[in-house]
């Protein structure tokens, strides 16, 4: 089995902001756009993430698998929950409304009155923009940071070095860990293990999978004792932990954090203050649909 | 077998973390075209039972690092993202098993399989339905489709898959660190 990242350096201008300045713009993006349902905020926000993921540079064949994800979630959402059902809308917009088609529609010689209000619909937009504009943010990662650079990052931003130091460890065992799962498997199979076309439930397929998973499994505990002795007599956590992995800030990286505090902060403002927190619909929408 | 501090995190626990993380990657990228019969995009995702397994065998230190980590590699390996929430929801799949790891000391007796299946009822619980949760604060979905669309689907595979898997990785470590005589 074939296990790779999906970073390759593509001297886009994401590549070179540092990677905790990217952490601090996606979480503090993520906690200011959950505050509000105000058009004008999201609007703001959704075209800021927009710019944000063209900086990536990704091209749609190395990103469509997660988009396939991510549509199939707003599918669900939006198209089924929010438009057809109403169920999504619950809780945030009012109950009422002006009806989208007051007087029905005719469909296949069928006469339709289907209760779609403008409101709802304005919603439906609304989270298009939140979620759309978190997912923007968010899929670019594995696309575009440096596998190398988490363990450095979250040691720099604070995390203990130990937790940062695992992470690190992680990303070594991961190639380590395909290639034992490969020959595995290729073992179980020479002794007619059958993992590509399981028939049956889902209990008989999940305890199909037991032969491949419990040896891999105890052979990884069984090295990593191994792995942890060599390490203690290296002296491991006894001192404080240097990274091969360099970060320095620049300029645009000061002027991105400063960015992003001002951002959570002006929303937080904002919504506290002068109530932009709540759901709103703008009154050009209302013109679309009247008449 | 002598117990240790649950909450201890020394050398052994950081491999033991970093090893469960990525073999939870590797296997959930690995075993993705599983798909619970009759659903669309539901994976059954068996992979799920190594952070509680690790938590039940290392600690909930170790147990919610595995999922934590583990699923966030996972993601990036597939190129699905980064999603806080659900991480921190596979976290929690792992650090419930790894609260009742004191109770646990012979790997194959009966009652520690059964405090075993709770820790994972319990975990898939709490950490999917906070996870499920968060989906009303981040997308504004009502409680319906929290807890139809979220919660059940990711829930229902979690504890059928710890259910029918843990107690035979606990019996297989068991026979583990009687043979090496490790512990």
């Amino acid at each position: 089995m074939l296990v790779t990242w999906n970073y390759r350096y593509r001297n886009s201008p994401m590549d070179r902001i540092d990677p905790r300045a990217r952490w601090i713009f996606s979480f503090a993006f993520l906690f200011s756009v959950t505050q509000t349902w105000n058009p004008l905020l999201l609007g703001l926000f959704f075209a800021s993430a927009l710019v944000w993921y063209s900086l990536g540079r990704t091209t749609w064949k190395e990103t469509r698998r997660g988009w396939m994800l991510i549509s199939i979630m707003l599918f669900s959402m939006i198209i089924v929950n929010t438009i057809i059902t109403g169920g999504g809308a619950g809780g945030v917009v009012p109950e009422g409304g002006r009806l989208v088609w007051p007087e029905g529609f005719r469909l296949f010689g069928w006469q339709v009155n289907y209760g779609l209000t403008v409101e709802r619909l304005w919603f439906a937009v609304s989270q298009l923009m939140r979620i759309l504009g978190i997912s923007l943010l968010f899929i670019l990662i594995p696309y575009t940071m440096d596998s190398r650079a988490y363990g450095a990052t979250f040691s720099k931003l604070g995390l203990p070095d130990r937790l940062a130091y695992v992470i690190e460890l992680s990303f070594r065992f991961i190639p380590s860990l395909a290639r034992s799962l490969s020959i595995t498997l290729d073992a179980q199979r020479a002794r007619a293990f059958e993992l590509d076309q399981i028939k049956g439930g889902i209990v008989k397929k999940i305890g199909r999978i037991a032969p491949l998973l419990i040896p891999l499994t105890m052979n990884a505990i069984l090295s990593s004792e191994d792995i942890a002795n060599a390490m203690d007599l290296r002296g491991f956590g006894q001192r404080k932990r240097t990274w091969l992995y360099q970060l320095s800030y620049h300029w645009w990286d000061w002027v991105l954090i400063v960015f992003s505090a001002l951002m959570l902060i002006g929303t937080t403002v904002l919504v506290q203050r002068f109530g932009m927190g709540p759901f709103a619909v703008p009154d050009w929408w209302y013109s679309l649909f009247s008449g | 077998m002598e117990k240790k501090s649950i909450w201890k995190f020394g050398t052994r626990e950081v491999v033991f973390a970093a090893i469960g993380a990525a073999l939870y990657a590797v296997l959930t990228y690995a075993l993705n075209f599983l798909q619970m019969p009759g659903t669309g995009n539901v994976t059954i995702r068996p992979a799920i039972v190594i952070p509680m397994f690790f938590g039940i065998a290392f600690g909930p230190v170790v147990g919610f690092i595995t999922g934590f980590i583990g699923n966030i590699l996972a993601d990036l390996l597939s190129g699905y993202g980064f999603w806080f929430w659900w991480d921190l929801g596979n976290g929690i799949v792992g650090l419930i098993p790894g609260l009742f790891s004191a109770m646990i000391v012979d790997f194959k007796a009966g009652k520690s399989i059964l405090w075993a299946e709770l820790s994972v009822l319990l975990g898939s619980g709490l950490g999917m339905g906070l996870a499920a949760l968060s989906e009303r604060w981040v997308s504004g979905a009502d409680m319906n489709t929290v807890l139809l669309a979220n919660f059940l689907p990711a829930f229902l595979t979690d504890i059928a898959n710890g259910l029918v898997l843990l107690p035979l990785l606990m019996v297989a470590f068991a026979s583990v660190v009687h043979r090496s005589g490790r512990g």
